[in-house]
């Protein structure tokens, strides 16, 4: 190249769209603007999933809430309707009976798991380690046999988990096949272990550093913010349903890297798999759900206004529900995690990173544009 | 230089190793999937599928049409041949519409509407995805 | 008696607070307090319970009265010494809605979530350093969560057609 060729810094960057394709990151772009092989800035484009939730929650009464509520995000439904079964619980004021909350966390905790995995398959892919991605997805059906079985859809539940308690009551022989499959996840579990080689190693350490003050001051919560240092879940801190009863650890790391978020997805599986096994050994008998209440039944939510936080697979989870006196909620905001880890939190690390881990960063913040855009 | 060659070649042939011994099990091992449609996973009870409908037992009370959160079902009159024996309003189903929910069997007083195990519902006819309401054969 | 025992860490907070604004506050249960202020005193506020722990923003959330002519803004913040919710309530002006970021205090949190509410319910947040649209593009009718936006007759003019018969349950039905 001529050397005395004028150019400025700014005419030799190029743009590159990080685009919303779905063997890619999903429905969601990143513009990424780079000078040869280094990011100079990121900015994200979110808006290819919204479906505007919250209006759509206004003209719809409680229990067919309930069955919208499992398609804010399509990974863990089961989550998202028990966040929203709690907003209207509390609202009500009325007690929801024990069998039906050690239902409610066995079932939370399997998609708990399942979620998880769906995270290591995807980091897996993304990184090129496609080994891993088929055996975690083919590991995930044990589970979702499981689904099929007690609320009789593979994905979406429909709600299963509605205001007042659940809408089935387990069936005869179900403990011992949830018994079964974890053990199968164990095998899992175990084999992930031993695939820690050296090609991953490689690709995920040290690389998307994210410090703890910056973490708060960004508002990572969940997974992300434990691999930064600090020791914090819902679940402890604010219980909700059983959890205050039951005895499970919180795995955090110190250097908050890529390799980190990777470690506390394994330990994390391994404490849900302790969770249940407690929930299924102390699970009483009685009714599933509030004996007063079916699906015809007319609910007026009373005047009042409520937020409620759980801590879900990829953060927290909270809805804000206002009621009015009639039979639709008023106003019921949803607060996603993933909108804080896909626009501050991965703007923040892909400056001045390499081109080839801008994979490796953004699968390791478990994106889910659902959740995002709502 | 020569410590580091050293460490790194027994990390790689220990690792050599276990991937050996891992692809030796896995291989006399049945695979994870089957050869749809040539065989399948029987489907369990208490799956969400077809709408089943039984005319005989439904008063048209038409809660089903009220409860369903996407607006599916709606009370028509029955097809002219059968217009004499049910003259009241009977739910006409969209498929296209419904999300499977099953609110509208739990709903039912009489259980009139029960969902089975057909899955099977795609079709090249545009008339097959909406359901009237006919008495069974 | 056990009244006061049992809400000993929510009741410092209050004390903390009431000593140096005028403020309205109640315990709703265990970990929830809401605190009404009004809306010139939300920055300075917002600055002193930032120094005294409560460094998460959960959220920021806005609610149309449209009754009573209001928004209503909530912001919930969560701290991680106390494991307390503090949520703070003002009004202000529904035709003509302005109001002070809280950017200055809780940076790129707060400035994520102000984009948002600017985009779907149209409020105005002074020294926001960017409210460009976040999920819609080329909008250009009110801001859509309004309650005065009728969204049947908006999607039935840009895009229903009047000859398919599938689509007659949504003509009349009630909303």
């Amino acid at each position: 190249m001529n050397p005395n060729y004028n150019t400025t810094e700014r005419e030799l960057e190029y743009s590159l769209p990080f685009g919303p394709a779905h063997p890619g990151p999903g429905n969601f772009a990143v513009k990424l603007r780079l000078d040869g092989e280094k990011v100079v800035s990121a900015k994200a484009d979110p808006g290819y999933l919204h479906r505007g939730f919250e209006k759509l929650m206004e003209y719809r009464t409680p229990i067919q809430n309930a069955v919208l509520s499992d398609r804010i995000c399509v990974f863990e439904p089961l989550n998202w309707n028990l966040v929203h079964a709690q907003a209207v619980d509390e609202l009500m004021d009325w007690n929801v009976p024990e069998r039906a909350k050690y239902i409610r966390v066995v079932m939370v905790e399997l998609s708990r798991i399942q979620s998880h995995i769906i995270w290591y398959g995807s980091m897996s892919k993304a990184i090129g380690f496609d080994t891993g991605f088929k055996l975690a997805f083919g590991y995930r059906d044990y589970i979702l046999d499981l689904f099929e079985n007690i609320t009789g859809g593979r994905v979406y539940p429909a709600g299963y988990i509605c205001p007042g308690g659940v809408r089935k009551d387990l069936g005869k022989n179900m403990p011992e096949k949830i018994r079964k499959t974890l053990n199968k996840i164990n095998d899992m579990l175990s084999k992930f272990e031993k695939f820690d080689n050296l090609s991953i190693l490689v690709r995920t350490k040290g690389v998307g550093i994210l410090p703890l003050k910056k973490a708060i001051q960004l508002g990572a919560t969940g997974p992300v913010l434990r691999a930064s240092g600090l020791k914090t879940d819902i679940r402890k801190d604010d219980p909700y349903e059983i959890y205050s009863k039951l005895d499970f650890d919180i795995p955090t790391e110190k250097l908050g890297d890529s390799y980190s978020r990777l470690l506390i997805l394994r330990r994390e599986v391994r404490e849900s798999i302790k969770i249940i096994n407690q929930a299924l050994n102390n699970m009483p008998k009685g009714n599933v759900i509030i004996p007063s209440l079916n699906s015809g039944t007319h609910i007026n939510l009373p005047k009042g206004e409520v937020y409620v936080r759980n801590e879900c697979s990829r953060g927290e989870g909270a809805m804000y529900m206002v009621g009015d006196g009639t039979e639709k909620p008023y106003r019921c905001k949803i607060r996603g995690p993933s909108l804080l880890h896909q626009i501050p939190v991965l703007e923040y690390l892909l400056k001045g990173s390499q081109i080839a881990d801008v994979p490796a960063i953004y699968w390791s913040l478990n994106p889910c544009p659902a959740d995002m855009d709502r | 230089m020569i410590i580091n060659n050293v460490k790194g070649s027994k990390k790689m042939s220990s690792q050599i190793l276990k991937t050996i011994v891992e692809l030796l099990k896995n291989l006399f091992q049945k695979p994870m999937t089957v050869k749809f449609p040539h065989e399948s996973i029987p489907i369990p009870g208490g799956y969400r599928g077809e709408h089943g409908f039984d005319i005989d037992k439904c008063r048209s009370c038409g809660l089903c049409a009220n409860i369903c959160p996407n607006k599916a079902i709606k009370m028509v009159k029955a097809p002219e041949e059968y217009g004499e024996k049910y003259p009241r309003l009977y739910p006409q189903i969209d498929l296209g519409k419904c999300c499977f929910c099953g609110l509208c069997q739990d709903v039912c007083p009489t259980k009139a509407i029960k969902l089975t195990k057909n899955v099977f519902l795609s079709t090249f006819d545009s008339k097959e995805v909406i359901k009237n309401p006919v008495p069974k054969k | 008696m056990n009244k006061y025992l049992e809400y000993q860490k929510e009741n410092r907070i209050i004390r903390k607070i009431s000593s140096k604004f005028k403020v309205e506050v109640s315990i709703q249960r265990k970990r929830r307090v809401w605190v009404a202020v009004s809306k010139k005193d939300l920055v300075e506020i917002s600055n002193f319970i930032k120094g005294i722990g409560f460094k998460h923003l959960s959220a920021i959330s806005v609610t149309d009265l449209i009754k009573e002519k209001n928004y209503e803004l909530t912001y919930h913040v969560w701290s991680y010494q106390d494991n307390t919710l503090l949520t703070i309530k003002t009004r202000i002006n529904r035709d003509k809605p302005t109001i002070d970021s809280v950017v200055s205090i809780w940076e790129d949190n707060a400035q994520i979530h102000e984009r948002e509410l600017h985009e779907l319910f149209g409020v105005e947040f002074k020294n926001n350093p960017n409210l460009t649209p976040l999920f819609l593009e080329d909008w250009n009718n009110t801001p859509p969560f309004r309650k005065d936006f009728n969204w049947r007759d908006y999607v039935r003019d840009e895009f229903y057609n009047k000859e398919n018969k599938r689509e007659e349950p949504y003509w009349d039905a009630p909303l």
